[in-house]
């Protein structure tokens, strides 16, 4: 049985359902070091750059990174160039890669959503908009307006009147309700959902006691936060009629079925990039042999099977 | 520092020795590719192969020396990641990405001092053999706490080095700084002409650079973050250079001394 492995994102059309997932892929850095010609065979399916804001962000004191059971703790605060010289560096640049891009943005007030989609809305280069809405928001004290419904309705509103693109939403699943999140987002206009995006934590160095990450806290990612990934997946899905972007963890080519058996018609894969920076590549083909032994024969008959 | 061109890979590669060293760990694995192009300083992300989740990212080594299609680091076991690696056998398998950072500058053709302390000592050895094998002038101080540490200065081949240690049980007692200031006034007025190479844990890389600035010589200090990808893409490594953060993976390890800044 050939298994066909094109999919598609609402208008995108995907060579095979793997992309990557902001902030841990940046293929201009990466082709500054790495031997592979990555312009020429880009292994994800979409490329998402690393979220940009309207000001350059220097990001979090260090250190920002730290390894727990499984997982990654991070606090890197959102460092970017800002979006002004992300299009005017970056896009001429990204815009030659041979897959699809979707522009990742935040904002630290709500109206910014709009005015930065605003900004990305005229460019051909970019074909999607994903919103992070898991900035520190100034307007609540430094909390991520994304914890909100009614803050995340309405940047997503902001964005969706500024830009006819397609339009992502990615969730924290720092609430106790993500589906109320999930509702918000899609009412005001968004056309799909990444979920989900790093969950809040901490770890203590074990000699000194004191807070290992310059931040204090940070957002886990990685292997040990798949489970709760897969449930927001899979709530949502079941309940909403747009497509999601599953991630948190995926890192095997059996993460990748059961997030798309779980509802998701993409999967993004993040942390287990800082593994392997080609990872996508193998990954790819090893899925495509585990659908065949599951007698799945593209990715359209496996989204939301556990359903 | 110099650009380097992008010629990283991940490799599967074998290892072929492993062995301890003191306080320390020596492990050598088959990576022809990384073996023929490494600078002094560069440095590989290594793991063991295999899908295993925990420890989950590979960490940053110095590479210590390279021999033929041999790749060789120090490792010193302080936490989960390099418990595992330094349990490594002949014939296990790792995953290693490389070679990473730009290294060392090696343009300048003065006499040079190199300082080293603790297990930063790893990737000086290369430096050393190759500033040697190029005729340049050098001199290699190693401090360490004491004597199980100390054995790896032995790693330093066809060179001569001072060592102490803080305990006196081998070498001369006391700390590496000690050494570096009574080189530099030895040398006199000609001590502004030295350039000073240094690695080692951060008090002590900051009073080489403090000696240096004292009698106006140059240094290039190689650093040592968490880092998680080695490649300029989680901006997780970062230091403060010239007034704004700079990822230590991809526009380091190796930094002037002048435009690093001191938490
Ligand atoms: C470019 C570079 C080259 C290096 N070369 C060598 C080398 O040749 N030999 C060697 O033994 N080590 C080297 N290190 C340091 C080594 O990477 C860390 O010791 C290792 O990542 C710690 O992992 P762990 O899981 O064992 O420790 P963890 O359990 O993560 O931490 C144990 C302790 O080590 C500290 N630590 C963690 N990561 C680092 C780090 N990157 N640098 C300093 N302290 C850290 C933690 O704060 C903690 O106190 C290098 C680091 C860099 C960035
Ligand atoms: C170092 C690091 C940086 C990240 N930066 C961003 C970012 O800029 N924007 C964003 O939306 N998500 C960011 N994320 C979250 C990831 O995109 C992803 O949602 C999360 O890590 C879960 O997936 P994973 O477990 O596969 O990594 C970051 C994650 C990590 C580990
Ligand atoms: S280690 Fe990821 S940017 Fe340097």
């Amino acid at each position: 049985m050939a298994v066909n492995m094109e999919s598609s994102l609402g208008p995108l059309r995907l060579r095979h359902p793997i992309i990557n997932a902001s902030g841990t892929f940046d293929v201009l850095a990466a082709d500054r070091v790495l031997a592979a010609d990555l312009f020429a065979d880009f292994p994800f399916a979409a490329y998402v750059p690393k979220t940009v804001t309207l000001k350059p962000r220097e990001g979090n004191p260090p250190p920002r990174l730290y390894e727990t059971a499984a997982g990654l703790l991070n606090s890197i605060g959102l460092a970017n160039k800002g979006i002004d010289a992300f299009i005017a560096d970056d896009l001429p640049r990204l815009g030659r890669l041979p897959v699809p891009l979707i522009a990742s943005i935040a904002a630290e007030e709500t109206d910014g959503y709009g005015r930065c989609a605003g900004m990305l809305d005229g460019h051909d280069e970019v074909a999607a908009l994903e919103l992070n809405v898991s900035c520190p928001n100034v307007e609540l004290d430094g909390k991520a307006l994304g914890c909100d419904p009614d803050l995340t309705a309405r940047a997503t509103a902001q964005a969706r009147a500024a830009t006819g693109k397609f339009l992502i939403v990615k969730l924290t699943p720092n609430v106790t309700d993500i589906l109320a999140l999930a509702h918000a987002a899609v009412e005001a206009g968004a056309d799909c959902l990444s979920v989900i995006n790093t969950v809040h934590g901490m770890v203590l160095d074990p000699w000194t006691l004191k807070p290992a990450l310059g931040h204090v806290t940070g957002g886990l990612s990685g292997p040990a936060i798949k489970p709760v990934a897969l449930r927001a997946v899979y709530l949502i899905s079941r309940e909403l009629d747009v497509p999601v972007i599953g991630m948190g963890g995926a890192t095997s080519a059996n993460d990748v079925l059961e997030f798309m058996a779980a509802g998701a018609t993409a999967v993004a894969v993040g942390t287990a990039s800082f593994r392997d920076p080609l990872l996508a590549a193998p990954l790819v083909q090893e899925l495509g042999r585990q659908m065949e032994l599951r007698g799945i024969a593209s990715p359209e008959q496996l989204v939301g099977r556990s359903h | 520092m110099e650009t380097v061109p992008a010629q990283a890979d991940l490799y599967q590669c074998s290892v072929v020795e492993s062995r301890t060293v003191g306080a320390y760990h020596l492990i050598a694995f088959v990576a022809g590719e990384i073996a023929a192009v490494a600078r002094p300083g560069q440095f590989v992300m290594i793991r063991q192969s295999g899908p295993a989740l925990d420890p989950l990212l590979p960490r940053p080594m110095g590479i210590h020396d390279v021999e033929a299609d041999l790749v060789k680091v120090l490792i010193e076991p302080v936490g989960k990641g390099t418990v595992v690696l330094t349990d490594a056998r002949v014939g296990d398998r790792f995953s290693v990405l490389g070679p990473l950072g730009n290294g060392f500058d090696l343009s300048g053709e003065g006499p040079a001092v190199i300082v080293g302390g603790g297990v930063g000592v790893a990737p000086l050895a290369l430096l050393a053999g190759t500033l040697a094998g190029r005729g340049r002038d050098i001199r290699c101080l190693l401090g360490f706490k004491t004597r199980v540490q100390a054995v790896a200065a032995g790693l330093f081949r066809d060179v001569d080095v001072d060592i102490c240690t803080e305990d006196g049980t081998m070498g001369r007692k006391g700390v590496v700084s000690d050494l570096l200031a009574e080189c530099l006034i030895g040398l006199g007025p000609a001590a502004a002409g030295v350039e000073l190479f240094t690695c080692g844990p951060g008090a002590m890389m900051r009073a080489v650079v403090d000696a240096a600035r004292e009698c106006g010589a140059d240094a290039q200090v190689s650093v040592a973050t968490h880092m998680a990808c080695g490649v300029g893409a989680c901006q997780g490594c970062v230091v403060r250079v010239d007034g704004e953060y700079r990822c230590a993976c991809n526009q380091g390890p190796v930094f002037r001394a002048g435009e690093l800044e001191w938490r």
